[in-house]
C-alpha cells in the first residue's frame, strides 16, 4: 500500500513541480492527529491538539516557543508517548507503535549524523537496519544524495561537511528507506540566513518531487509561510489556526495569530458603527472575521499590517520617523504618534529616501483592517 | 611566547625528571645486580626462572581482563541510559562512583566477604572475587571516563534519529553509540587493567597469588630479581596497553584501501578531532 503511495524520487522532473503543487492530490498519505493530550508536570504541552494532514501536503506547525509543537511532531515519530488522543497514518492508528517500527523519515535541527559514518553510509543506515544489501543500500543512498546535490560529498564524514551540507544529508537519509511521513523539526534554525533560504526551497522542492507527506515546525514565520502548503499556528497546546500562508497572514482568526504572524502596527480607535472603526481620522470596515461584533462606542485596538499604511512628508503631520531600517526593494518605517504609539510601514525604498529621521509624516491608512481587539484599561 | 615556551620546556624537564629518574635507577640497580659498575642481565634471567612468575601472571591477566570486561558491560549501558532517561540521578550516580576513594582496602575486603559469605566458593574462593572489587575500585576513573565521553556526544539526537530510522537498541548500540564513544570506553578499559594489574593490598589481604603479590614475596629473597621483575611488568602492561589502544582503534580503517587509510589519518590529524599522542608529545 505504501510503496506505491511513495513515488520514487528521482523520476519526476523538477519541471512538473508547478502542476504538482495546484493538484488536489499528490500521493502519499494522510496524517491525523485527534485530540491529542500531553502535560509535562504542569505544563500542557499538548491540550487537546487535532490535526489531519492531507496526503502529500506539507503543513507547517509554527508558534512560539514551548508552544507544543515540537511535542506534536515528536508524538507523530513516536519519541513522545501521549497521555490521551491517537495519531493515525494512513488510517492506521499507530498511537502505540515503537518509533524504530512506524516507517517515517525525520530532519533534526542539527548535528543528527552518525559522526563514525560517511555521508553515504548515513544515508543509508536506514537501509541498513532493513537489512538491505549492501550494493543495493549504497545505489539507493547514492540516488538520494544525487537529489539533494551531494553526490561529490558521499565519502566525507559529518566533520567534513558544513551545516548546511550537513542537513541535506540528514535529508537524503530521512527519504532513504521510502518513508510514509517526513517530520523535519526546526531543521534550518541552526543555518546562516543565506543557506537557509536556500535550503528552504529545495526542501520544498524535494518534497513535492518525492510527493511525500511532510510535517514541518517552525518558529519562523517567514519560513513556515513561505514553504507549507497550510501552516498552523499554535499556542499552548493548542492549533489556533490551520489554513493557507496568505490566509493565515491576511485573515488571522485571533489576535494571537495576527501579532505573531508577520509584522503589524496596534493603533488605538474607536467602533463608531457596527462593522465600522474609526483610526488614525479614517473610517474603515472591520473584517467580518476580525471583532465585528463590538458594540459602537467600545475603544479598541486596531491591528494593522504594514503595507496597509502609507507615510508622506508633511509640515503638520501627526507622526515623526523614528527609526528606518533598509530591507532592499523596500525600507521599514517606524514613525512615532504623539501619544508614543509606534506606527509601522513598509515603502519602496525610493520612495523613503525622501524622509530622514526626524521628518514630520502624516499617517494613512490605505488597505484593510487586519484585526481589532478591545483596548484592555 | 619566548617565556612560555622556556617554561613547556621547564616544565616537561621535571616532569620527566620525576617520573623517569626512579625508573632509571631501578633499571641500573637491577643490572649492576650487587656489583658496581659491572652490569648484566643476571638478574633479568633469574626472574624469569623464578617459580610462580607464570602463575601469578595468568591470574592477575584474568582478573584484569575480567574487571574490564565487568565495566564495560554494566557501566555503558548504566551511564547511557541514566544519561537518557535519568539525567537527574546523574548526580547520584557520580557521588556513588566516588565511594571507592574513600574506603580503605581492608573495609572493603571485610565488606565484599561479609556481603557475599552465602555466595558459592567458586565466587568468594577463587580470584573471581578480585574481578569483581577491581571493577568497583576503578569506578571513580572508569565512571568519568565513560560518562564524559557520553556527554561529548549529542546523546538524544542520535538516538532518536537512529529510532525514527527503524532501528532498535541493539542495532543503536552496536553501530551508533558504541563506535561514537570509542575513545571513552578505550579509556575506561585501559583505567580498569592498569589499576587490577597493578593492584597489591586488597589482594594480599585476601590471599591471592597475583602478581603484584607474588613479586612482594619474591622481593624478601631477592630484591634484585624483584626489581628485574618490576620492570619486565611495567613493559608488559604497557605492552598490554598498546594491544588495547589498537584493537579499539579499527574504526574507519575499513572503509577504503591504503590509500583511503592515509587520507582519513591526515584529515584527523589536522582537525585535531582525534587527539594522536604522538603528535602531541612533539610540540
Amino acid at each position: 500500500m505504501t510503496s506505491e503511495q511513495v513515488s520514487a524520487p528521482t523520476a519526476s522532473a523538477p519541471t512538473e513541480k508547478a502542476q504538482q503543487a495546484s493538484l488536489p492530490s499528490r500521493g502519499g498519505v494522510v496524517v491525523e492527529l485527534v485530540n491529542c493530550r500531553r502535560t509535562f508536570g504542569k505544563v500542557h504541552a499538548l491540550d487537546g491538539f487535532s490535526i489531519t494532514i492531507a496526503p502529500g501536503e506539507l503543513v507547517a506547525l509554527l508558534g512560539p516557543s514551548g508552544c507544543g509543537k515540537t511535542t506534536a511532531l515528536r508524538a507523530v515519530a513516536g519519541l513522545e508517548h501521549l497521555d490521551e488522543g491517537k495519531v493515525m497514518v494512513g488510517g492506521d492508528d499507530i498511537t502505540n507503535v515503537p518509533p524504530h517500527h512506524r516507517n517515517l523519515g525525520m530532519v533534526f535541527q542539527a548535528y543528527s549524523l552518525f559522526p563514525n559514518m560517511n555521508a553515504v553510509e548515513n544515508v543509508g543506515f536506514g537501509l541498513e537496519v532493513r537489512r538491505v544489501a549492501t550494493a543495493r543500500r549504497r545505489q539507493r543512498a547514492g540516488e538520494l544524495l544525487e537529489l539533494v546535490g551531494l553526490s561529490s560529498m558521499a565519502e566525507r564524514y559529518p566533520h567534513e561537511l558544513s551545516g548546511g551540507q550537513q542537513q541535506r544529508v540528514a535529508l537524503a537519509r530521512a527519504l532513504c528507506a521510502e518513508p510514509r511521513l517526513l517530520l523535519l523539526d526546526e531543521p534550518l534554525s541552526a543555518l546562516d540566513a543565506k543557506v537557509r533560504a536556500q535550503l528552504r526551497d529545495e526542501i520544498r522542492r524535494i518534497q513535492l518531487e518525492v510527493g511525500i507527506t511532510t510535517l514541518f515546525v517552525t518558529h519562523d514565520q517567514e519560513e513556515a509561510l513561505s514553504i507549507a502548503d497550510r501552516v498552523g499556528v499554535m499556542r499552548s497546546g493548542h492549533l489556533e489556526q490551520l489554513g493557507v500562508p496568505a490566509e493565515v497572514y491576511s485573515s488571522p482568526k485571533t489576535n494571537f495569530v495576527a501579532e505573531f504572524v508577520g509584522s503589524v502596527s496596534r493603533l488605538p480607535g474607536e467602533v463608531v458603527a457596527p462593522g465600522s472603526v474609526a483610526v488614525l481620522g479614517s473610517r474603515l470596515t472591520i473584517p467580518v472575521s476580525a471583532g465585528s461584533a463590538l458594540s459602537t462606542g467600545t475603544r479598541v485596538d486596531v491591528l494593522v499590517r504594514p503595507e496597509s499604511i502609507t507615510m508622506r512628508p508633511a509640515a503638520d503631520g501627526a507622526a515623526v520617523v523614528a527609526r528606518a531600517s533598509f530591507l532592499g526593494a523596500v525600507v521599514r518605517v517606524v514613525a512615532t504618534l504623539p501619544d508614543g504609539v509606534e506606527v509601522v510601514s513598509t515603502l519602496p525604498a525610493s520612495e523613503a529616501y525622501t524622509f530622514p529621521l526626524g521628518t514630520r509624516v502624516a499617517v494613512e491608512l490605505s488597505g484593510d483592517v487586519l484585526f481589532v481587539v478591545e483596548r484592555q484599561p | 611566547m619566548k617565556t612560555g615556551r622556556t617554561f613547556r620546556w621547564v616544565a616537561l624537564g621535571l616532569l620527566g625528571l620525576f617520573v623517569i629518574a626512579p625508573m632509571a635507577a631501578s633499571i641500573q640497580f637491577s643490572l649492576e645486580a650487587g656489583y658496581k659498575g659491572r652490569l648484566s642481565l643476571t638478574a633479568y634471567s633469574q626472574a624469569l626462572a623464578e617459580p610462580g612468575l607464570g602463575g601469578s601472571l595468568l591470574t592477575s591477566v584474568k582478573v584484569a581482563l575480567g574487571a574490564m570486561g565487568i565495566t564495560l558491560v554494566l557501566l555503558v549501558p548504566t551511564v547511557i541510559f541514566v544519561n537518557l532517561r535519568f539525567p537527574r540521578w546523574r548526580a547520584v550516580l557520580d557521588a556513588i562512583s566516588l565511594l571507592p576513594l574513600g574506603v580503605p582496602a581492608v573495609v572493603i575486603v571485610l565488606g565484599v566477604l561479609g556481603s557475599y559469605r552465602s555466595l558459592p566458593n567458586f565466587f568468594t574462593g577463587t580470584p573471581v572475587i578480585l574481578a569483581f572489587i577491581y571493577v568497583i575500585l576503578a569506578m571513580p576513573y572508569t565512571y568519568r571516563a565513560i560518562d564524559s565521553g557520553v556527554r561529548s556526544i549529542d546523546l538524544h539526537t542520535l538516538v532518536d534519529a537512529g529510532r525514527s530510522m527503524g532501528a532498535g537498541w541493539m542495532k543503536l548500540f552496536s553501530r551508533v553509540l558504541l563506535p561514537n564513544l570509542r575513545s571513552g570506553i578505550l579509556a575506561a578499559a585501559f583505567l580498569t587493567v592498569a589499576l587490577s594489574l597493578g593492584e597489591f593490598a586488597i589482594a594480599s589481604i585476601m590471599g591471592f597469588t597475583t602478581f603484584p603479590v607474588w613479586l612482594v614475596s619474591v622481593e624478601g629473597n631477592n630484591p634484585y630479581v624483584a626489581v628485574a621483575l618490576s620492570i619486565t611488568a611495567l613493559l608488559f602492561t604497557w605492552i598490554l596497553l598498546v594491544a588495547l589502544a589498537f584493537a579499539g582503534s579499527g574504526r574507519r580503517r575499513r572503509t577504503t584501501g591504503a590509500f583511503g587509510v592515509e587520507i582519513v589519518d591526515e584529515i584527523e590529524e589536522k582537525e585535531g578531532l582525534v587527539p594522536l599522542p604522538s603528535a602531541e608529545a612533539t610540540t
